[in-house]
Formats: C-alpha cells, structure tokens, sequence
C-alpha cells in the first residue's frame, strides 16, 4: 500500500518535471529503437539466407560427396568433374556405415538438348535416384516421381522443374507428352514445385529429373557420378560421418597415405552456419551500437537525475520532515529513473517498430515482431534506468534535510 | 511531553573551529502547554528546533518525546516519529511546486501508510479555510493561504505536536494573525505548540517563553 502509493508519487513527479523526463527519455529511445529494429532487420536476413541456402541445399541432415580434390568452382557437372566416384562407392557408403540412412546419387549435365515440338533448350538434366525428392526436400505438384522399379528398369521417365515445364510446355499440361533429351525420348511423369532463388539469386528451377540409371546407361554412357548424397541417421555428428566416408573412400580409391583425397565432402550445415555467421556479424556490430546508444542514454539520465536532485533540494527536505525515511526517498528517485526509461523504451519500441516496417516495406520483407523481444527491451530500458539511478537515488538521499529546509 | 537534559549541539564545519549550537540545555514541556522559543540569530534555536523536531540528533544529553529517548533512534524510527507525532510549520511554507495544494496535504499520510484518504485532506483544508482551494497550485496561492495549506499538512496525520518556525516571519498582519488563531485553537484542541519567534508580540500569545542566548537558557524553566 505505501510502496503503491509512493509509486504514484513518483508517477507524478515525473509529469511535474515532464521536460526533464522527455529528455531522460530519449538517449533509451534512441537505444532500444535501434535495438527493435536490428531485431527485425536481422531475422528477415538470417531468414532469407537460411531459407536461400536451404533452397540450394536441400535437407540439413545430409553431406555431400564430389569427386576431385581440390574446391570446384560453381556447380558440378560431366564436363568438369574427374571420373573417381563410381556407383559402387554410393552403395558401398550406404552399405557399410552405420551413421548413413541411405545415399542419393547424381549424374548431372548442363548442355544437353531438351525438345517438346519446336522447342529447343538446355535446361540442366539430372540424372537421380529415386529417394531424390526425401533427399532434397523436394516437392512433385503434378504427376508422379520415379519408382525404384522404374529406375532398376532404366525406364525413359522425366520430371520437369517448374521453370523448364514453362519453358518447354507454356500453358500445356505436360503429363504424359514425350520430350527429347539428347534425341532420346521420355515421358513426362510429373512436375516440380518452384524452388525459388538460390544464395545468388539464379533459379533454381530450370531442370529436369530422369532417373540416374538411365541416365547412365542410354544418355550419358558415363559410370561416374557427379554428386552423392548421404543422409544421416544423426545429423548432429556430421563430422563423424565425414570422417567415416572420407576413411571408406580413400580405402575403395587405393589412396597412398601421402596422396590428398580425390574427392571433397561438404556438411551443409557448416555452409549454413558460416553463412549466417556472415550475416550477423553486420548486426553484431550494429548491435553494439545500440548498445553504445543505450548507455549513452543511461548517462544521460543519470546527469539529469542529478540535476533534478539539487533542483529538488527543498521537496527531499520537506518530503523528510513529514516522515520519509532516507529509503523512502530512494525508492521514489529509483522508481523516477526506472519510469522514465521504461516510458523512453516503450516509446522507442514505437520508433523502431516503425523503422523496421518501412524498412520491411523497401525490402519486400515481413515486419517481424515478437512480444518477447518488446518485453525483453523493457526490461532492459528499466534495468539501465535503475542502474543509473543508483548514484542519483543515493545523493538524494542524503540531502540534508535542515539544510533544505533552511534555503 | 518533552524532556531536555543537559542537550548540547557540536557542528563541525570543514576547515573551521567547532561551533558549538548548544551547550547543555534543559529543559520540560508538558503536554498540552504553548510556549515560544526566542532568541537572536546564533543563539541556538534553530539547533534545538531540529533535535526536537527529530530532523537531527542531539551531540550529548538526552531528549524524550512523550517517554521515549529518541537520541539513539534510527533513520526510519525518527522518520516515523516526524509523521505521527510532530507537525513542522516554515517561515518558508515549503509546499511542493507543481503541485495542488489538496496534493501537498496528502503526502504525509503516504508515509504514514500509504492510504491516502482525500476527504480527510479535503476536511483539513476546510478546517484552515480553504475549502475553495482544493485544486490551486502552490504558486497561484497567496502567501497566507500557502501557509495555512501547511498547517493544513501538519495537522493531516493528528500530531500531538506542532513545531512552528517563524509561522508568520513572511506574512503581512492580516495573514499572520490568521495563522496564529489556527494555532490557538489548535492549542485549545489540546495540542502541544512550540513556536519559534523574535517577534514579542507573537510570544505574548504563549503560556511560557524559553529564551536562548549563545545556546545556552537564559530563561525559561
């Protein structure tokens, strides 16, 4: 009941002195608008490139298997890569380590005639397995994707990325037509559903999927894969199963232990991890600015508290003649300090809240909002203006009050 | 009511010699008695006025307000002494700027309990004759009228004391004389007034007068 009514008490002096308040007010404004906005700002980008990365990627629970040693430049294919990692060395990885669920497998090539009618392009052609739509978290919006069977059978089957089912077929349903892929003919069993953009921005959408058997054996009449995909069983010990394979295929390979491995294996949630590392270390330094602002604000209400302090001299000394104890006093300049940070931050949440839509709005982006994050920069306004009120609080509190008095 | 023994006041200042306020006072006032304090500037009674109205501690002797020795309290017990049993009026009125005088009136009921009891704070300014001044800041108030919004605030939390300091040291007759016949019938109420002056026509109201000079009584007992 006194601690509530002493409360009002504050309430009220900070609308007696309600200038001073508003400039106590803004260093927090400034400091916790920034902070709401880097907050939304920062999770768009990190979604945005998580959502990109995952687009190129696929599934997170997997590594990736290339042939040649050293880093290959953009995007594998036929033409580019050494001829070391054989069919055999994806079933043998699926086979003997006990860390690999199952492994998909690519043969892949970029300048292969694609025609329906009339039309002519080179879209990329993917020869994959059948597990490929589990593996890259892929989606068939018409039709059907390939069968184990069919692919044991090296059925003449396609299923087209959305951007090549346009460009091959415009408004024309696909299914069941025949296409030509290097002159031999397939039937189209079913689309994909668009990927969207990759980290790069470039589609990923302009394919079409046969199965990697046939691909082998009636298209390419190569032995060798592009790319093998191994899922994990757990896809937290990625660096386990990197080693395992790395172990197994330098074995299977009949590596000296000198040479380098002819192959590279890449866990693409380190890829991930490094990518939004990128990201945030621009928000960590804005962040820092932030928080640079809100200390700034912290003085700032600390000077004026002080100001207000020997301004106030004669009400702490009145306040104590009529009962307030040294602690009283304390209480009511903490709880001040804390009312208008509080005040300063809700008002600043505004502000930011405000920056981060119309920065939103430019970037085509969500606005993105948390109670938490609002509850969490209040509870931050008020901790600082408590902090900084401390010293404040104190020196009032010691105010003489005969010498107030006297005055 | 209030028991003075052998009271003296030390003041160090930095730098200087001490200064010695008081020098073994003594002194009582029973219940319900209207004595004035008069002495010349330096004479100590400002000092005393200070250890009595519990806002300082004596350096020796003893002081007892109504039985309790109060030279050892605390901060907080001397705080809760000051709001329930001692009533401070200023030359200087010191009412809160920016603030009603309604308002004023209530503080010290929020360090009684915090239960601010607004009719109560409405009876005590109706009681000083202000009842048309509830809302008034203290700067759109005459000098009187602030001043009687003080004794308005001394008497909210039924003190058996009333410390006055000058009462009427900045008001013209008319107020003074206003103020003084609030504080005689406070006395008449059966409270306790000591009064603060080196006005002598303001002392012939009292029953009794202590007279200070270089903080020592010269008369009084």
């Amino acid at each position: 009941m006194k601690a509530l009514a002493e409360f009002a008490q504050a309430l009220r002096g900070t609308i007696r002195f309600r200038r001073r308040s508003f400039f106590m007010m803004s260093g927090i404004a400034v400091g916790i608008a920034s902070l709401a906005m880097l907050d939304s700002v920062g999770e768009n980008t990190r979604r945005e490139t998580m959502k990109r990365v995952k687009n190129m990627l696929g599934t997170f629970d997997t590594v990736i298997v290339r042939p040649g040693g050293g880093r290959t430049r953009g995007m594998v294919s036929l033409a580019n890569v050494e001829p070391v990692l054989k069919f055999s060395d994806a079933q043998a990885i699926a086979a003997e380590l006990a860390g690999i669920k199952q492994v998909g497998q690519l043969q892949n090539a970029f300048d292969v005639e694609v025609s329906y009618r009339a039309q002519e392009l080179t879209p990329a052609v993917f020869g994959v397995s059948a597990n490929w739509l589990e593996l890259r978290g892929d989606a068939v919006e018409q039709g059907a994707f390939w069968s184990v069977e069919q692919e044991q059978s090296l059925a003449r089957v396609a299923v087209l990325g959305s951007e090549a089912r346009k460009n091959l077929f415009g408004e024309e349903t696909p299914l069941q037509k025949t296409i030509r892929i290097g002159g031999v003919p397939f039937a189209v069993i079913g689309t994909l559903a668009s990927r969207g953009a990759g980290p790069a921005g470039g589609s990923l959408d302009n394919l079409v999927l046969i199965p990697v058997t046939t691909a082998s054996k009636r298209l390419f009449n190569r032995d060798f894969l592009t790319m093998v995909i191994a899922q994990l069983r757990d896809p937290s010990d990625a660096d386990r199963a990197v080693q395992q394979i790395t172990t197994l295929l330098r074995e299977r390979h009949h590596l000296a232990a000198t040479a380098l491995d002819d192959f590279t294996i890449t866990n693409p949630a380190a890829v991930m991890k490094q990518m939004t590392n990128v990201a945030s270390t621009l928000s960590r330094i804005l962040r820092g600015v932030a928080w640079l602002a809100m200390l700034i604000g912290g003085v700032v209400i600390m000077s004026l508290a002080l100001i207000g302090v020997s301004e106030r001299r004669k009400e702490i000394g009145v306040r104590r003649s009529v009962g307030a104890g040294r602690a009283d006093i304390v209480f009511q300049f903490l709880a001040e300090a804390a009312l208008v940070s509080v005040a300063g931050g809700a008002f600043g949440i505004a502000l930011g809240l405000g920056g981060a839509n119309a920065l939103a709005a430019y970037q085509k982006l969500p606005l993105i909002f948390s109670f938490q994050s609002v509850a969490q920069s209040l509870a931050l306004a008020a901790a600082i203006g408590l902090l900084f009120g401390i010293y404040p609080a104190w020196r009032a509190s010691r105010v003489d009050p005969i010498e107030a008095l006297r005055a | 009511m209030i028991e003075v023994d052998a009271l003296s006041k030390t003041h160090q200042r930095a730098g200087a010699a001490e200064v010695h306020a008081l020098r073994g006072v003594s002194f009582r006032i029973r219940a319900g008695e209207f004595v004035t304090i008069r002495g010349a500037s330096g004479s100590g009674k400002s000092s005393l006025l200070n250890i009595l109205g519990c806002l300082d501690r004596p350096t020796s002797g003893a002081y007892r307000l109504a039985g309790e020795d109060i030279s050892s309290s605390t901060d907080r017990e001397l705080a809760r002494i000051r709001n329930r049993r001692i009533g401070f009026v200023f030359q200087s009125f010191n009412l809160l700027a920016r603030t009603t005088a309604l308002e004023n009136v209530e503080i010290p009921m929020i360090y009684r309990d915090g239960r601010v009891d607004r009719k109560k704070a409405r009876a005590a300014l109706d009681r000083v004759g202000l009842s048309g001044r509830y809302g008034h800041y203290s700067s759109e108030l005459s000098g009187g009228e602030q001043q009687r919004v003080a004794l308005a605030r001394a008497l909210i939390n039924d003190p058996a004391l009333i410390l006055a300091d000058e009462p009427t040291g900045n008001l013209d007759e008319a107020s003074g004389s206003e103020v003084m016949a609030i504080l005689k019938e406070l006395h008449r109420e059966g409270r306790t007034i000591l009064l603060v002056t080196h006005d002598n026509t303001i002392a012939a109201h009292a029953q009794r007068e202590i007279l200070l000079r270089g903080g020592q009584m010269v008369s009084g007992e």
